[in-house]
């Protein structure tokens, strides 16, 4: 059996989705051309905009497709910041937010801006009121992630979101890549100005994300060109990714509550199960999805455990998989910032679910871990 | 001008007395097999040279595969003309219009260079180069004539079967061509230094095995890649390169088990060059290849080199024994390698790297720390679990 443990990285195509495409791929209008061609390719895109709508449960509002996670991310931070440069030169973001989120603030802040990045708890959560002391009559953006995606961690987007509702010159922007399709997301919505998602973390293909709106909120494009997408993301838009996110979106919603009750279940026997391995050290945040559960296994290396679990069919990853683009495994900064030691920063280990895992896969996970950390630990400590 | 052959030179080859023909022979196989891409293209022996007749196919970018081959002196793309003083003096005139733009000094001097091999020819070889020379003069006004050290030399030849004139000589590499000095394994880790070590055996005419040593799950797939990927370089050098993927996580594991800390890399270079010389007995290797530079690392010393070389009888080639780093890293840079072996993933996970290895450690050191260790059987599952893979020169490269 494979035993795929990371569904944080990405996921496997959902049949609905794969079906989808595979009628839809005679679909080859440009949505922009004015005859039936065009109209066919533009309904398509229609009902999918309603669908990610649907699922993020908005009553309004307007759902710009991207080309990823990251670039919705992108979008909406340089769009407020350009839009609004004038109302003042400060941004709040946490200190745990994804390289797409903190890359980019700090590519402002070298731009002259201001940032605070706020610190997390001991267990990854952030308080919502570190986040509202940070806020100043100059605060153009706070942009915070809804799940983090390596502890798993929910932060207090909806606590943060209320307050801001106040402050109307201090737009809310919340990251919801982890979330999106999993957790209900109707209440961070209504009170965020800007939700980002990602298509292949919820069944649909890489190569598709896509960035919501609050109704009346203007921004400036990344991207200019021929006005595609409200004028927010000129080109020709990609008709194929952007079905099949519609229907990801709408196979979610309809499983979101089974899903996150089964999930809930198997991280809770998953946690269990690796507390009672010796050498394994689980601390799961206060609020954390069920999606994501983080271990540590001080004394190993992330890298190495990775690879001995895949010899076992086991699939996870270390902190994030963006942390190990071409073969560096950088430190993770979510880790670091909660203040865990070394080992168990570079010992630390990502399980993450999804609409595929049973309790027959986590059992066996458990096995393999067992088995190979054993091993692992027997190897490391220096036998005579 | 209308190139239709290049003169291909080798140089030791004709040194070797009895064995030249048969050294002649892997050259021309070699060239032929560098040239398998360029359709109709011929090479044959002639006189001490190699002609390689292009059939149509660009002169330039049949030179450049050429002159990638081990053995190869010097490479000229060269034009047949009709055996007439005039004839020969406007190929003269063309060939060297040509090679002062494609020399990279401004050249000033030249002079011509006649060999009359067809005596039937009614012009002397002196009386032919003055008279070409001036003729040359007249029409190329930036030249003066330098017989001592002439930037440029027009070479024409006189033959029976017509007259062969050039003035470019592209540089090859030099050396034997591969497969003349018969078949050696080179221990190949993913740094810099051992792809370069091979290379240079390769220079000197050895065709490669390459045994890495592989301990998944501390070392990972991606690891595996790159090793895969720096064969496939030295194949397209060398026309072919066997790899030998030896699983050594057992060994690596029961090292760190049974022996003394800051012995296991002595003892791991023990082990390694223990299967080495099993693969090579099975393989027929008469020697092996390593990257090591004396000095470099803690096993790399003179101590080192004896405790480890202990365990075999086997020469070791170490061509990089006296170079230094920033020179290895060059020649890795020019053959290719370089690119790929500073992906960051390592060949030799940390945890087997003690913190302080002994950097003088004693054969019988090193036989002590090895009593717990069961050597025969180690070596043995590991000779047996070894995977092969053969890589050869691909057609269409990535330079």
């Amino acid at each position: 059996m494979e035993l795929y443990f990371d569904g944080a990285a990405t996921t496997p195509l959902l049949p609905e989705v794969e079906q989808e495409l595979t009628s839809s791929f005679s679909l080859y209008g440009n949505p922009s051309s004015l005859h039936a061609k065009g109209v066919a390719s533009d309904r398509a895109i229609q009902t999918a905009r309603r669908a990610v709508l649907g699922n993020l449960g908005a009553k309004s509002g307007r759902v710009i497709f991207t080309g990823s996670g990251t670039e919705a991310n992108n979008l909406a931070i340089a769009g407020v910041l350009r839009r609004f440069r004038e109302r003042g030169r400060h941004i709040v973001t946490s200190a745990i937010e994804h390289p797409s989120v903190l890359e980019a603030v700090r590519g402002w802040q070298r731009e002259g801006w201001e940032v605070t990045f706020i610190s997390p708890r001991q267990d990854g959560g952030v308080r919502a009121e570190d986040v509202l002391d940070a806020v100043r009559p100059d605060t153009v953006l706070v942009s915070l992630m809804h799940v983090n995606n390596e502890t798993g961690a929910i932060l207090p987007v909806v606590e943060v979101g209320q307050v801001l509702r106040g402050i109307p010159k201090t737009l809310f922007h919340v990251d919801g890549i982890q979330a999106f399709g999993k957790l209900d997301t109707a209440a961070a919505v209504r009170f965020a100005d800007l939700y980002s998602l990602s298509g292949h973390k919820v069944g649909a293909p890489k190569g598709v994300g896509a960035l919501y709106l609050r109704d009346g909120l203007e921004l400036e494009p990344l991207c200019y060109g021929g006005g595609q997408e409200f004028g927010l993301r000129s080109g020709t838009e990609n008709v194929l990714g952007i079905i099949a996110l519609g229907r990801a979106a709408t196979v979610a919603a309809e499983h979101r509550v089974h899903n996150l009750e089964v999930c809930s279940a198997l991280a809770t026997s998953l946690v269990e199960g690796l507390e009672a391995i010796s050498g394994c050290m689980v601390q799961r945040p206060e609020t954390a999805s069920p999606y994501i559960v983080s271990a540590a296994f001080p004394g190993l290396r992330g890298e190495v455990l990775v690879h001995a679990f895949e010899a076992q069919g086991l699939y996870v990853s270390t902190g994030s998989a963006c942390s190990t683009r071409r073969g560096h495994v950088s430190r993770s900064h979510v880790l670091t910032a909660m203040g865990r030691s070394e080992a168990e920063v570079t010992g630390t280990i990502r399980f993450s679910l999804g609409w595929w895992s049973t309790p027959e896969m986590v059992e066996q996970a458990l096995s393999v871990v067992s088995e190979q950390v054993h091993w692992l630990m027997g190897v490391t400590r220096r036998g005579r | 001008m209308a190139v239709d052959q290049l003169i291909v030179r080798y140089g030791e080859i004709s040194l070797k007395g009895h064995n030249r023909s048969e050294f002649e022979k892997i050259l021309v196989q070699n060239v032929q097999r560098a040239l398998r891409a360029f359709e109709g293209v011929r090479v044959e022996r002639i006189g001490g040279r190699l002609s390689v007749h292009l059939a149509g196919n660009p002169a330039e970018a049949v030179a450049r595969e050429v002159c990638r081959v081990f053995g190869v002196v010097s490479v000229s793309p060269v034009e047949r003309t009709a055996l007439s003083v005039e004839a020969l003096t406007d190929a003269a005139i063309a060939a060297l219009r040509q090679a002062v733009l494609s020399v990279e000094q401004l050249a000033t001097t030249f002079k011509v260079d006649v060999r009359r091999a067809n005596k039937r020819f009614p012009m002397p070889s002196p009386e032919l180069a003055a008279l070409i020379g001036g003729r040359i003069l007249g029409e190329i006004g930036s030249l003066r004539v330098d017989v001592h050290h002439p930037h440029l030399t027009v070479y024409i030849e006189v033959r029976d079967e017509g007259g062969f004139v050039y003035a470019s000589k592209y540089p090859g590499l030099g050396g034997l061509p591969v497969g003349s000095s018969g078949r050696v394994g080179l221990l190949l880790s993913g740094g810099i230094d051992s792809p370069v070590a091979g290379w240079l055996a390769m220079k000197r005419g050895v065709e490669l095995e390459a045994i890495h040593f592989h301990s998944f799950p501390f070392t990972s797939e991606r690891a595996l890649q790159k090793v895969e990927d720096l064969a496939q370089v030295l194949a397209n050098w060398g026309g072919r390169v066997r790899l030998h993927v030896v699983h050594f996580t057992e060994v690596q594991t029961e090292i760190r088990k049974h022996c003394p800390e800051e012995l296991s890399i002595t003892v791991m270079r023990r082990m390694m060059l223990r299967i080495a010389e099993r693969i090579a007995a099975q393989r027929g290797l008469k020697a092996l290849v390593t990257g090591e530079s004396l000095g470099q690392v803690a096993s790399q010393t003179l101590d080192s080199m004896k405790t480890i070389n202990a365990v075999t009888n086997l020469p070791i080639l170490r061509p990089l024994v006296t170079e230094d780093k920033v020179d290895i890293m060059r020649r890795a840079r020019d053959i290719g390698t370089y690119d790929i072996s500073i992906l960051p993933y390592e060949d030799c996970c940390t945890i087997f790297v003690p913190k302080s290895p002994r950097t003088k450690p004693k054969v019988e050191e090193a036989e002590r720390a090895e009593t717990r260790l069961d050597v025969e059987r180690l070596v043995e599952d590991s000779v047996s679990q070894t995977e092969q893979k053969m890589f050869k020169a691909q057609v269409h490269r990535t330079p």
